[in-house]
């Protein structure tokens, strides 16, 4: 039987299970590395550095991790802040990396025309609308989750997918629906 | 217009799984290294702490002669003032055990998240 995130951190926790960890980071590298990728606009090496320090900053504080929240909701938090205090570090966004963009695998159940037009409308959006929509329609977390995850207010983070998913809509308009 | 939920469908298939390509193994290398000494050590030495801590305030208390003292005095209170200060103490000990309790279970607190 899989363990479950809970059974992994309980064993961290109580062990010091450097194995469980990884496991933990296994299951978790993607959607985090995803996350960080359309924040710093697919820069890769960039994201890879920033998902690096968010797995070492969650293994240093999982102490803090109450389980209020899920796992992957506790870690895009942490990835977030590092996002966060590299741009202010550095003061500058990167720009957008066509070549990157498209040495991703390409899903079967996408055209890939319509995946590159939407990954690049995606990318084009405001950074506070971007993670926005990253976070509560590509992984799915729930308005209140994202809210806590960003540290601003629900509204405001309903406002933002709500502009987000408009702009791309128009964006898309051409392709009509699927 | 595109409906929101074939828009959100289309990001979903659209975000790659990143294959992990050794990123595990570069976060595992760079991890602090564990503690060395086991749990059951640390449980003996805060145990002998334990001990010698309250052999010394045996000692330094002239042993033990204020809580001899104490327990004659507590005697003499009638037996409805003791029992009062019983039921009070569980009272309060009860209630921080059941808060602590829900804070250290999920279970508890989904429990206590629940409509009917």
């Amino acid at each position: 039987m899989e363990l479950t995130d809970a059974d992994l951190i309980a064993r961290v926790l109580g062990d010091d299970d450097q194995h469980a960890f990884g496991e933990l980071v296994r299951r978790h590298q993607s959607s985090v590395r995803g996350l960080l990728r359309q924040l710093t606009r697919t820069d890769m090496a960039l994201a890879d550095d920033l998902g690096q320090e968010t797995f070492l900053r969650a293994y240093k504080n999982i102490r803090s991790f109450r389980g209020e929240a899920r796992f992957s909701t506790w870690l895009y938090r942490i990835a977030y802040n590092c996002f966060r205090e590299d741009a202010r570090r550095r003061k500058e966004l990167v720009g957008v990396d066509e070549e990157q963009l498209q040495a991703e695998h390409d899903p079967q159940t996408v055209d890939p025309g319509l995946r590159h037009d939407l990954m690049h409308a995606l990318s084009l959006l405001p950074l506070h609308e971007r993670t926005a929509v990253v976070l509560c329609c590509q992984n799915g977390l729930s308005h209140d989750e994202a809210a806590r995850v960003l540290d601003i207010p629900l509204g405001t983070v309903k406002t933002n997918v709500l502009r987000g998913r408009e702009k791309l809509k128009r964006t898309l308009a051409a392709w009509g629906p699927n | 217009m595109i409906e929101d939920e074939t828009l959100d469908r289309q990001l979903r298939e659209a975000a790659p799984y990143i294959d992990d390509d050794g990123f595990t193994a570069r976060v595992m290398a760079k991890l602090p290294a564990a503690r060395r000494e086991p749990r059951w050590l640390r449980a003996m030495v805060l145990l002998g702490l334990t001990v010698l801590g309250s052999g010394l305030a045996y000692l330094l208390s002239g042993g033990g002669r204020f809580v001899r003292e104490g327990m004659v005095q507590l005697a003499n209170f009638p037996v409805w003032l003791l029992l009062v200060f019983a039921f009070g103490c569980g009272l309060v000990v009860g209630a921080f055990a059941v808060i602590f309790a829900i804070r250290k279970t999920p279970e508890a607190r989904d429990l206590a998240r629940l409509r009917f």
